[in-house]
């Protein structure tokens, strides 16, 4: 078991190296995919400006608060992003044009072995960067003094949004198993996920329980946030259960569709 | 001209019946908008909440709810898979199989691209209205306006083709197209006045955003669908600089195309 | 070494209507239809044999080949490759066999040559003297030095095919599929691939098992073949045998005495009843004979005696050829189908 995990780790390490060596070969690539982010969230923030400008407070939010969501949202989306976006591929193509069968006859478990095509995928350091900065700006302007148990759990909080978001991105690409291309599923997904970066407050309130109970992506930024802005726990008990679960059910979903891997396609 | 037309048909048929193979593609496709058009719309909303009448802009609470939903299905219009598809040939090599055809690959192109616009209309625009049609109140245009929406809302579909040819064809630069499709999607989204209309803009924005080919691709359409103009003259004028920015992006299009053939050549493919 | 115990699988394909109203129907409506690609069968390949696996209507190469690797599940029956069910311990089994699927790269697309075995030797925990060991013998045999540092993507057919060559045999699988894999290699190469097998084999006692079209390739690299037919083994031995019972064979000649192609078509075909003749327009003749009426030596004797021979080869039987008389007269392989592989 010890050796396995070891074996794992090694080899993580040794294929995290091979993706920075990749992206050092391909040097443009990092920065446009970084810069996009970027672009993308600086509109983002513009969008929030933009609101804030005919109103001072929306769904009782403040502009500082949203900008804090808004960086939040960024940091699990970013570890998630820099780990598991191989799993785009298996739902644009992998399983259309047959590839996926390389996986499967590595010996190596399939996940890790399609994972670790593309380990530290550049686009996510762009959005750690810049949640990052999103966060200890809007956290410094809010006076925002966190306390030493708020300070402990933050990173365990990142980590279950982003293990969430993991969960939920496999779920959807492993439904190309049946479906051959799930990408659109995906893209709706993600599209779904944008709802994290706002308050939840302002939705309506199906909107609101579709994104807490059947998609949580609530519990990636919402519930922490209000939780590190304010010191409520509301719905935060709840993050380890639906996170273990959201895990559960993905994977459960992905072993069946390894099992019941047809290598068709053109 | 007619028979030349013709030999473009097959790939609008063939477009079409690739993407009815993936049935389910055209359900998410609508989650996807509906959930896009929800940020926007309950986002403005909370905004606009509470406020008789016209608020900022001038909007009301259902032209602006209106306006982002409508926004939204206009974007999923603008999505005709042009860019990734493109990007993915010439990445592929692709391109060099279809030079030998004897059509030209922009123009197969965007017939190709005309069903996927027809269906993602009937198939997602349509229901996403009706379901936001039933949660929110929306504002009923004047048949006029609706004329001018539709003749706005095609010269729309043409700007967005050759936006997105465009950036498929930064795959002859870029391996990253997919950053590159990135940054075209948010920029095109803000300055088109899909997320915030350019009325609620700040004037150097707004003006910039007026300067800007992508104006006619969201704000102008539906400018003309809500009747927010100053007389015909405004609305003539509203679908002249349509017309003209969608002339002068097909002829950039032509251009770049042939110069990219020229590197397509040299490197061999 | 490898067992096949009554395999099965089915696929369920989507019946598509031709046309456009035809896609616009099947948007709402969708049949399927099974089609058995696997029916029911049963082999078993000893260990350290170099086996072509052949066959039609039913065996259905690939999917077989496919479950022997582990990338698919049996619908019924089981197999055993070294005493493992592949699909049940895919990365066990993975260890120990080593793959190429022609038409599908198992590299790293963006990476390079190198780059991808040095990922390999990582994953399969190469020890080092076996990996510089092997890293020298493909850089003797397939030259491959010469791939640089582009990444997979960008080499051709023929280049990628030697890099897939050497990836499946880098960690000293003891038993290599290989499905198409002489694809886009020339004779030269194939002679190498040809030695680098012969290598495994006699050094380490690899098992290997080929499909594919071409009998050249085959006969480049199998000993043996194993045929199967409707589930069954229809013929298993050496691939010399297998040759041998083909129910037509050729001869190609030149000749140099100006008879007119017409009229030495009428002569074979007159003095060898059964036999047909078909000049070629560059003067060379080939004649074809049926193997259970004439024996080669009968066939060249009357020609050596009618013609001044300048030039003669007898082609290897072509596989449909072979194939038709061991399935019998009743069926034709012509239509056999792959499945949905």
């Amino acid at each position: 078991m010890t050796r396995t995990v070891a074996r794992y780790l090694w080899l993580s390490f040794f294929l995290g190296g091979v993706g920075l060596h990749r992206l050092a070969a391909y040097r443009t690539d990092f920065f446009l995919g970084a810069g996009a982010f970027l672009v993308r969230v600086g509109i983002q923030t513009a969008v929030v400006g933009l609101v804030f400008r005919q109103v001072p407070a929306v769904g009782g939010w403040s502009y500082h608060e949203v900008l804090f969501l808004l960086g939040f949202s960024l940091l699990p989306r970013g570890l998630d992003h820099l780990f598991t976006d191989q799993l785009w591929e298996l739902g644009r193509k992998l399983i259309q044009r047959g590839e996926f069968y390389r996986y499967l006859v590595r010996p190596v478990d399939p996940l890790f072995s399609l994972l670790s095509e593309r380990f530290f995928h550049p686009d996510g350091l762009g959005e750690l960067v810049v949640g990052a900065v999103l966060v200890g700006y809007a956290g410094a302007e809010l006076d925002l003094s966190l306390t030493p148990l708020q300070w402990a759990l933050a990173p365990a909080l990142v980590l279950c949004g982003a293990l969430l978001h993991t969960a939920v991105k496999l779920f959807f690409a492993s439904l190309s198993f049946w479906t051959v291309t799930s990408l659109p599923a995906m893209y709706a997904a993600s599209q779904v996920s944008e709802f994290s970066a706002y308050p939840l407050d302002i939705y309506h309130p199906s909107l609101k329980a579709l994104l807490t109970w059947v998609l949580p992506f609530a519990f990636t930024a919402y519930v922490p946030s209000v939780y590190l802005l304010t010191g409520t726990t509301g719905l935060l008990g709840w993050l380890p259960v639906v996170t273990v679960g959201a895990l559960a059910l993905a994977l459960a979903v992905w072993r069946r569709g390894v099992n019941r891997y047809e290598m068709t396609g053109s | 001209m007619i028979t030349r037309l013709r030999r473009y048909l097959p790939f609008a048929t063939s477009g079409l019946q690739s993407l009815l193979q993936y049935r389910s593609m055209f359900a998410m496709t609508a989650v996807t908008a509906a959930a896009g058009a929800a940020v926007t719309v309950f986002l403005w909303r909370a905004v606009y909440e509470g406020t008789p009448g016209r608020g900022p802009g001038g909007f009301t609470v259902q032209d602006i709810t209106t306006y982002l939903l409508v926004a939204q299905i206009l974007q999923v219009l603008h999505t005709n898979r042009v860019d990734d598809e493109v990007a993915a040939e010439v990445y592929r090599g692709d391109v060099a199989v279809m030079l030998v055809r004897p059509v030209s690959y922009p123009v197969m192109r965007f017939f190709a691209c005309l069903p996927v616009v027809g269906a993602n209309a009937v198939l997602v625009g349509l229901p996403v209205l009706g379901l936001f049609a039933a949660i929110v109140p929306l504002t009923a245009p004047r048949p006029a306006d609706l004329l001018l929406f539709t003749v706005s809302t095609a010269l729309s579909v043409l700007l967005a083709f050759c936006v997105n040819l465009l950036t498929g064809m930064t795959g002859f630069l870029t391996t990253n197209t997919w950053g590159v499709r990135m940054v075209k999607q948010s920029v095109v989204a803000f300055f088109a006045g899909q997320l915030v209309p350019l009325a609620l803009m700040p004037d150097p924005l707004a003006t910039l955003a007026r300067a800007l080919p992508f104006r006619g691709m969201v704000d102008g359409p539906l400018t003309l669908l809500l009747g927010r103009y100053d007389g015909w003259a405004d609305a003539a004028w509203l679908l002249a600089q349509q017309v003209a920015w969608a002339a002068g992006l097909s002829l950039l299009c032509a251009a770049l195309w042939r110069a990219a053939l020229g590197r397509l050549e040299v490197l061999g493919g | 070494m490898i067992v096949a115990e009554r395999l099965v699988k089915e696929f369920r394909l989507a019946e598509r209507e031709p046309g456009l109203l035809g896609s616009l129907r099947t948007l709402f409506t969708r049949e399927y239809r099974v089609v058995r690609a696997v029916d029911d069968v049963s082999f078993e390949i000893p260990a350290g044999t170099k086996t072509a696996y052949i066959g039609a209507n039913g065996a259905g190469k690939s999917t077989t080949i496919k479950m022997l690797t582990g990338i698919m599940t049996p619908t019924s029956g089981r197999c055993l490759v070294a005493g493992l069910e592949p699909y049940r311990h895919r990365q066990r089994n993975a260890r120990a066999i080593g793959v190429v699927f022609g038409q599908r790269s198992q590299l790293w697309w963006d990476l390079s040559v190198p780059d991808s075995f040095r990922i390999l030797r990582r994953i399969y925990d190469i020890p080092e003297p076996v990996y510089r060991r092997n890293l020298t013998l493909f850089r003797d045999l397939l030259d491959i030095d010469a791939l640089g540092t582009t990444p997979v993507r960008q080499l051709s057919l023929g280049q990628r095919m030697r890099a897939e060559i050497a990836a499946s045999l880098l960690h000293d699988p003891a038993v290599l599929f290989w499905d198409e894999p002489t694809i886009g290699l020339d004779m030269v190469l194939k002679d190498a691939v040809r030695q680098l097998v012969n290598r495994a084999h006699r050094e380490l006692g690899t098992t290997v098992v080929l499909t594919s079209h071409d009998i050249a390739d085959i006969a480049a690299i199998c000993d043996d073949a194993l045929v199967v037919d409707h589930g069954r083994v229809v013929h298993q031995g050496t691939l010399t045998d297998l040759l041998r019972t083909a129910d037509h064979r050729s001869v190609v000649f030149d000749h140099r005495d100006g008879t007119a192609p017409e009229t030495a078509r009428q002569r074979i075909e007159a003095g060898l009843p059964g036999v047909r003749a078909t000049p070629d327009d560059r003067g060379r003749i080939r004649v074809d004979y049926p193997t259970g009426r004439y024996t080669s030596r009968e066939v060249l004797a009357f020609l050596l005696d009618r013609f001044d021979l300048a030039d003669w080869y007898a082609p290897e039987p072509g596989l449909e050829d072979v194939l038709r008389k061991i399935y019998g007269r009743s069926r034709t392989p012509g239509t056999a189908h792959e499945g949905a592989a």
